[in-house]
């Protein structure tokens, strides 16, 4: 079914097809969809697997190539169109295996792992290693659970403060963030549709919200200019840059 | 070698400009992250498309009517083909005159530009609603016309609308192939059953092994 | 096969197959001091040179004689902003072929297109040249006149 462009057993598969080379624009398809891939059996999702990789390696001979030798290389998002049919095609073969697995073993069939806490108190996910004889009798692998640094109570609660800290540090930062973004956009944008605004700051309460849109529709934004002109106390009018000292009094 | 952290120094937030996010040119102008940061207002459901007729309503060109030739949605921007010049000199100095260059300046979709009824080419209000069927269309809120969209929305780099592509003869499998159903469920994992096509034979049991 | 993981080895169990291997290999331009005989490839960190030799063998059936491999660094370099910048390191294979079989780099880029390409370039600029000038002479007894003011 997967249409092959004559078998050439050779080191030319490295290179595009003849009509291809020197070329400014090769037009190609788009990448297999998962749900085209879905429909086909796994022989031949095996030869098409073959079919992709060639033209990824291709491909990558071809960029190098034009990169080395300072020319235009046609389209290089063949590249991704290969590589996104890739991986659809084996997400497919994992969504097989994984049935299969279910159906007979109760297990999705892949390698399995637990939540620990690592050495500074925080939760970590860890893989499964594979080992030829169960836990209780590798020694080796006591030996290196010895090996790994601990840190005793005291020391974990200290660092625990201090991550809370900076955590608390980096969400006002985000809230204050939010709230420059409301009162910019509303100022720049008087008639923003104020619920599509709302999604944008997730983090701010529906008060504070509130209270920013307040605050920016009762100033009027056209007086509120820095002025230009200064009026001292003989009744002059001074414009703001002869304010500066060294420009009046040349020191 | 000298001793390095792991890290990826990086812009966190990029100014998106006319030019493709891919270009050298943006890449210059997001070199330097002294520039203002930029707000843009949220629009919940976007309604101007490449192809779309729109009348302008701001600058020197107000009041005329053109066709969206190039949509940037991270700033809210449109360009309209043939409307809004501006012009600059490129390459101005003492003693040499420059070239006058002239590009199409992007417009705002929120105040700047308005869609058209197809019915009688004037301005209207714009609202998505859905058919019987359940398919959204644009909805024009004046007359209660259905403004479709554009052949030109469709377009890629690869073609100008889908029935239009030819196919490379030599790099894309055919459509009749690609439906073809050849799935065969059995109860095999893949290993297996290209195993049992490839004729490999293997009577070796694997050994007992412990995960932890 | 679900886990792209390597599994453990022990004796007497089945023989470890791939069925759908994710390494590349990139065929580069030969250079100066290589002999006819050998092509040099980047290929997948992860691969040794037995894979190297399974792999054109099995899917490009090319038979190989000699395969040496080694990791190369990346290129480091001082940006002016303090910082180091790396690139990543690759793995570089030089595969012998066997006797009597030879490989020559093919010209990939064929000089009758670039000249094609070079001859149309040059085609437009004389054509904007041409115009400009039938544009000046437009203008030539009006000095008073601006450059863009045509009838």
């Amino acid at each position: 079914m997967i249409q092959m462009t004559g078998v050439r057993s050779d080191l030319m598969e490295f290179f595009d097809t003849k009509k291809h080379w020197g070329e400014r624009d090769v037009k190609v398809g788009r990448a297999w969809k998962i749900d085209e891939l879905r429909l086909k059996s796994n022989e031949d999702l095996h030869k098409l697997w073959y079919v992709l990789l060639k033209e990824k390696n291709m491909l990558l001979t071809m960029e190098h190539d034009a990169k080395e030798e300072c020319r235009p290389f046609a389209n290089p998002e063949r590249i991704d169109k290969v590589e996104e049919s890739m991986n659809h095609l084996e997400e497919v073969v994992k969504e097989r295996n994984r049935a299969y697995f279910l159906l007979e073993t109760g297990t999705s069939g892949e390698r399995t792992g637990e939540e620990f806490e690592n050495w500074l108190g925080l939760p970590e996910y860890r893989q499964h290693e594979e080992y030829p004889v169960p836990k209780e009798q590798n020694k080796e692998w006591y030996k290196a659970q010895e090996e790994i640094p601990t840190s005793s109570d005291y020391e974990k609660k200290k660092f625990y403060s201090m991550l809370r800290v900076k955590q608390r540090k980096d969400a006002r930062k985000g809230i204050s963030a939010q709230r420059a973004s409301v009162h910019e956009t509303l100022k720049n944008f008087p008639d923003t549709d104020l619920e599509t605004l709302r999604e944008t700051a997730p983090d701010l309460t529906p008060v504070e919200f509130d209270k920013i849109v307040e605050r920016v529709r009762s100033t009027n934004w056209e007086n509120n200019e820095i002025p230009r002109e200064i009026k001292m106390w003989n009744g002059q009018f001074v414009r703001r840059r002869q304010m500066t000292w060294k420009k009046k009094y040349g020191h | 070698m000298p001793n390095y952290l792991p890290r990826e120094v990086k812009r966190r937030r990029v100014r998106f400009t006319t030019n493709r996010p891919w270009s050298a040119e943006f890449e210059k102008q997001n070199q330097f992250s002294h520039r203002n940061r930029v707000y843009v207002q949220p629009i919940k459901n976007w309604l101007f498309f490449k192809g779309d007729r729109v009348e302008v309503l701001h600058g020197r060109d107000k009041g005329k009517q053109g066709l969206i030739t190039q949509v940037i949605q991270e700033r809210n921007w449109v360009i309209v083909g043939g409307l809004n010049w501006h012009f600059r000199y490129i390459g101005k100095g003492e003693d040499t005159r420059g070239m006058l260059v002239r590009s199409e300046a992007p417009l705002l979709v929120t105040n700047q530009v308005s869609l058209v009824d197809p019915s009688d080419d004037k301005l209207t209000k714009v609202e998505w609603r859905y058919t019987e069927e359940g398919e959204p269309v644009r909805v024009s809120l004046r007359t209660g016309r259905i403004i479709p969209l554009p052949f030109a929305a469709e377009e890629t780099h690869d073609y100008k609308d889908p029935t239009s592509y030819l196919e490379n003869e030599s790099k894309d499998t055919k459509a009749a192939d690609v439906e073809a159903i050849t799935f065969d469920p059995s109860l095999k994992t893949f290993e297996m059953e290209i195993m049992e096509v490839m004729d490999i034979k293997e009577d070796r049991v694997p050994k007992k092994s412990y995960f932890y | 096969m679900s886990s792209r993981l390597y599994p453990l080895y022990q004796k007497g169990n089945p023989q470890l197959r791939v069925f759908l291997p994710n390494f590349f290999m990139k065929l580069l331009r030969p250079t100066s001091n290589q002999p006819p005989n050998q092509v040099k490839f980047i290929v997948s960190n992860g691969m040794s040179k037995y894979d190297v030799e399974n792999y054109l063998d099995k899917i490009y059936d090319v038979k190989v004689a000699h395969v040496s491999c080694h990791l190369q660094q990346g290129h480091t370099k001082a940006s002016t902003k303090g910082y180091i910048i790396k690139d990543d390191d690759f793995k570089v294979a030089y595969v012998t072929l066997p006797k009597g079989a030879t490989f020559a780099f093919p010209d990939i880029y064929p000089e009758q297109k670039e000249e094609e390409e070079t001859s149309e370039r040059e085609k437009t600029i004389k054509q904007i040249e041409h115009s400009f000038e039938e544009l000046k002479k437009r203008n030539k007894n009006r000095p008073d006149v601006p450059g863009w003011f045509t009838i």
